[in-house]
């Protein structure tokens, strides 16, 4: 994994405290916020307090990232992400949500009501702490971190394979996907005619692409083979990732809410506590 | 033969790597697709090649770690649909099983197989994780089927299955053309390929 340039992922260089917790533990407050930003016992009559559930997370979050020094990167994309989102959400919801029935605003028979609007701001607050958290995870980890995590945590390297092989992959891919775009277009690729002209292009496009490809998995795979791939010794990791006894019953204590919170939830929705 | 012994022979060193040149492919053909600007994005092509070529489990595989790699690379959002991927290629391993990847009208019928798979997970992934709008073009039909007045449960599943089934039927298509194509040499080492040759 030296080799991955960390322009590749979204990874922001830094020695923060939270660049140096486990991969696994971050992980889990992934897990632990999408959790109770989803499912958080609230009181049914009051939507609104799940905002302050989702608030909090999000301050949480957003401290975390000031201090890691990603803030900037991680409100770029937040804003890019989430206001298409808040764009579709909030006039598609506020018109038309089925359970619709306060009118906050009418004009000319255009109606926006209170339940719509409730129900898509707090979709919109969930999806930013699950994305805030992510970005915690996303921005903050090495990719090469990820992988001896990975390796370490299954004790399955070829897992980590999977993970870390497609990262080096991609630019090459990508520029072989370049060319080939390039060659069929000097060939005389129509992408400007009509929609029957430009799917004929489809596969001409496409096939080639995948069958070189494939074909070279052979070699990739005696290659891998003959470097002890399906070896069963344990590996030794160039990479040493940092963890400790607190960050383990850390981990644990984050997954059992989870788990509490996933209960609950169930018992409530299926009516099995009533 | 029991499910261990089929892990085994799913998984040799030749479906590992057919693994992660799939999740490469499911990026990257989005790229190569965008120049002919059709309402296909052909994402899960790679996924399903390893389902038809390796069998359901590779092809989860797959599938799941593609959106999680997406998830870190690009955007986050991606992450939160990988258990669609993973079902996209369970179901397309599985009609390659069953023989629905021998002709090209099977391949068809395997990519309306598929997209019914893919509804039943993705459905309730984009009405409880994001309230059925996810900020793209699909939105504007699911905003019609609900000023037609359907509920959100059912204007969201008529959404996801409409704008996935071209898709799907011609990630399959593609897919048996590319099995077909390729040389018997390569077929050979992947143990799904009896069952569609």
């Amino acid at each position: 994994m030296k080799g991955t340039s960390p322009g590749m992922t979204l990874f922001v260089e830094g020695r923060s405290f939270v660049h140096a917790l486990n991969p696994l533990t971050k992980l889990a407050w992934v897990l632990l916020a999408g959790a109770l930003a989803y499912g958080a016992p609230v009181p049914s009559s009051a939507p609104e307090a799940r905002w302050l559930v989702c608030a909090a997370l999000l301050a949480l979050d957003g401290c975390l990232l000031l201090s890691a020094g990603a803030a900037p990167r991680a409100w770029g994309l937040v804003w890019r992400i989430m206001f298409p989102l808040a764009l579709f959400m909030l006039p598609i919801h506020g018109l038309l949500y089925p359970g619709n029935r306060t009118v906050v605003w009418a004009w000319q028979g255009i109606t926006v009501h209170r339940e719509g609007l409730v129900f898509a701001m707090t979709v919109l607050l969930q999806v930013a702490v699950l994305l805030s958290a992510s970005l915690l995870f996303v921005l903050c980890t090495h990719p090469a971190d990820m992988v001896t995590a990975v390796t370490r945590a299954g004790g399955a390297p070829k897992l980590a394979f999977l993970v870390g092989s497609p990262l080096l992959m991609l630019p090459a891919m990508r520029a072989r996907a370049a060319t080939v775009q390039a060659a069929q277009r000097a060939r005389g690729l129509d992408s400007e005619g009509n929609i029957f002209k430009r799917a004929k292009g489809l596969v001409p496009l496409v096939k080639p692409f995948l069958l070189g490809a494939i074909m070279d998995i052979e070699q990739r795979a005696v290659a891998l083979e003959v470097r002890g791939f399906n070896s069963r010794s344990p590996r030794t990791a160039w990479r040493e990732v940092a963890d400790s006894p607190a960050q383990r019953w850390a981990r644990r204590a984050m997954l059992a809410v989870c788990l509490g919170v996933a209960v609950y939830w169930i018992v409530v929705k299926t009516g099995l506590g009533a | 033969m029991s499910i261990s012994e089929q892990l085994k022979k799913e998984f040799s060193t030749f479906t590992f790597v057919l693994i992660a040149v799939a999740i490469v492919l499911n990026i990257v053909v989005g790229q190569l697709v965008s120049l002919l600007k059709l309402p296909v994005f052909l994402d899960s092509i790679g996924t399903v090649l390893v389902g038809v070529l390796a069998g359901p489990w590779a092809g989860g595989l797959a599938g799941l770690l593609t959106n999680l790699i997406w998830g870190v690379i690009s955007s986050p959002v991606a992450a939160a649909f990988a258990p669609v991927a993973m079902v996209i290629g369970i179901a397309a391993g599985l009609c390659a099983r069953y023989g629905l990847f021998r002709t090209w009208w099977l391949a068809i019928v395997s990519g309306v197989i598929i997209t019914v798979f893919n509804s039943i997970v993705a459905v309730p992934i984009r009405l409880y994780m994001f309230g059925g709008i996810t900020g793209s073009g699909a939105d504007f039909f699911t905003a019609y089927m609900l000023a037609l007045g359907n509920d959100l449960f059912g204007s969201v599943v008529v959404m996801v299955f409409t704008s996935n089934l071209l898709d799907k039927v011609v990630t399959a298509l593609i897919a048996w053309g590319v099995v077909k194509a390729m040389p018997g040499r390569t077929t050979a080492r992947f143990p799904g390929v009896r069952s569609v040759s």
